[in-house]
């Protein structure tokens, strides 16, 4: 199959490190939150204050936001924007990018130095690219995860939730 | 590429809805929010002009409950018809797992679904996938069209080479819901079938 077509499954104790290392990156800077995205704009994980109801819109537009400066990138002939900042009144945004694939995405307010989330993010990245490193390497079979039976299942909800 | 996350045991696809300016792509989204139940949708989103035309992108998270013990979570995406957005498309378009392909039923649409049907095979080989082994639905849109613009649906699959790519194909009326469902479930199967 297509490398491009495959899923990238990323394990529990892969979680974990990843989970350790925003925790760490929250703590360091004082930010108030900060998340691991797929450049599709799906939440691989996020840590800080309290229950944000919506990361899930959040992380579909910081994805396309990202996506959509790299295509400006492209048309600077310019390779990449490693990473972008936006500045509001209370909070502020950092974006990083990891290995064209993952997004890292930090929010902290005036209390915070942006100097500080640059250092610690760089940091951050190159450590959560090890972690992408090593979920690309591992070929788990689909069906070890998932069980034979999922898709069958799956085709069922689908058509079960999906009726017209 | 679909994101599979063994430790809270989630997994989450990505499809996007394609094709020309006022093909209904939006529509399709509409009435897939207004019809399933409350605890399967998130908000649908739009970033929209003022003229109600898409910008930038629609996003409806669709949550299908649990499968065989994972959270399965479909986030659809429509992209900006116009021709004008085109690197918009490429921006969506990253990451997809599917793609509906909404056509335009109206005779004198039929060079614009060409068009941007070939737009979309080149997105996705930039991509690096294979276009002939990816994941894509067609929609043919506006059925309800009047006979004298209405175009055949031969003479669609004639133009858009369905017959020859073996894509499912399902003929449709977004504003009254005909045959929405019937597309989702299509692109959903065959993005599981991917996975």
């Amino acid at each position: 199959m297509d490398p491009q077509l495959t899923s990238i499954i990323v394990p529990s104790e892969e979680i974990a490190h990843i989970e350790e290392c925003l925790s760490r990156l929250v703590d360091d800077t004082g930010s108030d939150y900060a998340l691991l995205l797929d450049k599709s704009g799906q939440v691989i994980s996020s840590k800080g204050d309290g229950d944000r109801q919506d990361i899930t819109a959040l992380g579909a537009l910081i994805a396309g936001v990202f996506a959509s400066t790299r295509e400006v990138a492209k048309l600077l002939r310019e390779r990449d924007f490693r990473a972008s900042f936006q500045q509001g009144v209370r909070e502020n945004i950092f974006i990083a990018l990891i290995e064209e694939q993952w997004i890292l995405c930090i929010i902290f307010n005036k209390g915070t130095h942006i100097g500080l989330v640059k250092v610690l993010t760089k940091k951050a990245t190159d450590e959560l690219a090890s972690v992408l490193e090593r979920v690309r390497q591992q070929h788990k079979a689909r069906d070890e995860v998932l069980g034979s039976s999922f898709r069958t299942s799956m085709e069922d909800t689908i058509d079960l939730l999906f009726r017209d | 590429m679909a994101l599979i996350n063994v430790a809270a045991r989630e997994i989450h696809c990505k499809i996007v809805y394609y094709g020309p300016g006022m093909c209904g792509k939006t529509t399709n989204l509409q009435y897939i929010h207004s019809q399933v139940p409350k605890d399967v949708k998130g908000d649908l989103l739009s970033i929209a002009t003022e003229t109600e035309r898409t910008l930038f992108f629609d996003f409806l998270p669709l949550d299908l409950g649990k499968v065989r013990g994972f959270q399965t979570r479909f986030h659809l995406y429509t992209v900006p018809g116009q021709v004008l957005y085109e690197r918009t498309r490429v921006a969506v378009l990253n990451g997809a797992d599917g793609v509906v392909f909404v056509a335009d039923s109206n005779k004198a649409k039929m060079q614009e679904n060409v068009n941007s049907l070939k737009e979309l095979a080149q997105n996705i080989t930039r991509q690096n996938k294979r276009f002939a082994e990816f994941p894509i639905v067609l929609q043919y849109n506006k059925r309800d069209l009047p006979r004298e613009v209405l175009a055949p649906v031969p003479t669609m699959d004639h133009f858009l080479g369905v017959t020859r790519m073996n894509w499912p194909r399902i003929e449709a009326v977004a504003t009254t819901g005909t045959g929405v469902f019937e597309t989702l479930r299509a692109i959903s199967r065959a993005v599981i079938s991917k996975l």
